[in-house]
């Protein structure tokens, strides 16, 4: 949409500068061709709100043509042709307008002509005005273009750090943790213990690892069963894992804690909802090429809506694509009472 | 918990429930007088126990790990909840505000209110779940053929059936996808995507075909709804 219209108070405002303009035509046209002041004054300032109307025409033709992306001479060339059709169209309009301006019966007056040449005068320099006033306004536009893109682009840079951070540590389960914790104190000291040791182990894990750009699958395989660990705690015998993971992938790189939040929703979308339980299986092997690490597990048609905010997926899709680019993909086959992620990945070596 | 419950004097437990399905019958028929509820659950969330409950819902004290929507809804809605680990002290606190209550006879928020309120921002109506004839039916949205307004309930058309719900029309309408979901009139929301064609039936007033023949009748804002979502 053109900018003028956006806000009233512009239109206002640009069509007082084209009064302003007739005006002055009007002045010009007393002084210096000797017309009638009456009719000058009501001859000028229509035509020059016309000539407003037709400027407006130019944003189309500015935005089409922006400075420093066209050759100056082909700029110029076009500008011409197109303010002298405008000037042109102008004339007419004008010359319309005076004939309707006439008395009834009267007949335009030869000298009236000589008015001409003040006209095309003045419609050109309206016309030049109204181009560079033009540019300006698209210039200044661009500016606050600019400015408010790279306001986004940080937002968004934030927005991923933030999530990132947020996948690597789910308060969900260090809650849930700290709960099986406070449960088994009492009737299972050794238990609780145990727990304590593998969260401990967990989390010093994660911290470490998150802080590197790759990492061999089998650590991040090792994290995942540390775990998985940790939830055989809460979920006793509900919770089964089953690990297929080939020799010759173990040391291909990935993404820290790409696994992790895969296996997580498995537990806390999946086999948490089972009433008598399932198996989450983490499998990776060599496939034509390339890596596929698949983590699948069953679950229940009838589960309740999930409340997370489904960051954890798509976090892992956009790191993945990070690290291997285009070659690499993550695939989600989400069926009725199963649930599978694979992903596929070139096989690197962490540097 | 149980553990700590049984140290509180005058407190009797009376069941336990491994999912929301089991919450829903045994709250039922043992008629507590408060129920310890957990957000995530198998089959059912917490608020969904509550909404199947209904009027015959006991006091309610909610535990979550982590859910910071719904301790929102709790406190806007005045909610006892519990946060897991679940410290003595706190649950003491909460069994004795609940003493108060029944003593009171505080009303309970309606549980629909609360289950709005607690909603991820984003996150739409998934399914429906109604109690008919003393069984739990669960209607995935998709499933959903159009809605029709009775009296006070209103009725849902899955596949031939019907299921009744006492539930608003603008309650279900504001919860529910705008983009899938059109009230065609005053008393019928249409799954679009059911939708055959549109007969014109006189002036200003036209009839929407599903794809299995139904007629339901659309007023004129329904009908610019419509057009404007289905171009």
């Amino acid at each position: 949409m053109h900018p003028i219209f956006v806000r009233r108070s512009r239109l206002i405002l640009y069509l007082s500068v084209w009064i302003a303009f007739g005006l002055l035509l009007a002045v010009v046209l007393i002084f210096g061709g000797q017309a009638p002041a009456m009719w000058s004054f009501e001859f000028a300032v229509p035509i020059a709100l016309a000539l407003g109307l037709q400027s407006l025409s130019f944003w189309y033709l500015v935005q089409a043509l922006p400075p420093g992306q066209v050759s100056l001479w082909r700029m110029t060339l076009i500008w011409c042709v197109a303010g002298v059709g405008s000037l042109a169209i102008w004339l007419i309009v004008a010359y319309g307008w005076a004939l309707f301006l006439l008395a009834p019966g009267e007949d335009y007056p030869d000298s009236a002509m000589a008015t001409l040449p003040l006209l095309i005068f003045a419609g050109a320099i309206g016309i030049i005005l109204a181009v560079l006033g033009h540019y300006l306004v698209g210039a200044f536009q661009r500016s606050l273009d600019a400015e408010k893109r790279a306001l986004e682009l940080q937002v968004l840079a934030r927005e991923a750090e933030l999530k990132s951070l947020r996948a690597q540590l789910d308060p969900h389960f260090l809650f849930n943790s700290l709960n099986s914790v406070a449960a088994l104190i009492g009737q299972n000291p050794a238990a609780a213990r145990q727990m304590c040791f593998l969260m401990a182990q967990f989390f010093r894990k994660s911290l470490t690892l998150a802080r590197e750009r790759a990492i061999p699958l089998s650590e991040e395989i090792t994290l995942v069963e540390t775990f998985l660990a940790i939830e055989r705690v809460r979920f006793g015998e509900r919770l089964r894992t089953k690990f297929d993971v080939a020799e010759d992938v173990r040391d291909v790189a990935v993404p820290p804690l790409v696994l992790q939040p895969l296996v997580e929703n498995a537990v806390h979308h999946g086999v948490a909802h089972m009433l008598e339980g399932g198996e989450v299986c983490v499998s990776a092997r060599r496939r034509e090429g390339l890596v596929e690490i698949v983590v699948e597990n069953p679950c229940d048609p009838d589960r309740p809506p999930s409340r997370g905010t489904g960051v954890g997926l798509s976090n892992v899709r956009s790191r993945i694509e990070t690290l291997a680019g285009t070659r690499a993909s993550v695939d989600v086959d989400a069926r009725e009472t199963s649930f599978r992620v694979s992903i596929l990945l070139p096989a690197m070596n962490p540097a | 918990m149980i553990e700590h419950l049984e140290q509180i004097p005058n407190i009797e437990i009376v069941g336990q429930a491994s999912n929301g399905f089991e919450a829903v019958k045994l709250a039922e028929e043992l008629n507590p007088d408060v129920m310890f509820l957990d957000i995530q659950m198998p089959k059912l969330t917490g608020f969904e126990v509550l909404e199947l409950l209904g009027d015959r819902a006991p006091i309610v004290v909610f535990c979550t790990a982590y859910d910071e929507f719904a301790l929102r809804a709790f406190e806007v809605h005045a909610v006892d909840y519990l946060l897991k680990p679940v410290e003595p002290a706190r649950l003491a606190a909460a069994v004795e505000r609940v003493r108060e209550r029944l003593a009171n006879r505080t009303p309970s928020p309606s549980a629909q209110a609360l289950s709005v309120a607690a909603r991820p921002p984003g996150k739409l109506l998934e399914r429906v779940l109604i109690r008919q004839e003393g069984r739990v039916h669960v209607l995935p949205i998709e499933r959903i053929d159009f809605v029709q307004a009775q009296d006070d309930y209103l009725e849902f058309a899955v596949g031939g059936k019907r299921y009744r719900k006492q539930q608003t029309m603008s309650d279900l309408e504001s919860q529910i996808d705008p983009t899938r979901f059109v009230r065609i009139h005053r008393s019928f929301i249409l799954n679009i995507e059911r939708l055959a064609r549109i007969d014109l039936y006189g002036k200003d007033s036209w009839l929407a075909v599903l794809s299995d023949g139904t007629k339901l009748p659309m007023s004129r804002t329904g009908h610019a709804k419509l057009k404007e979502l289905i171009g």
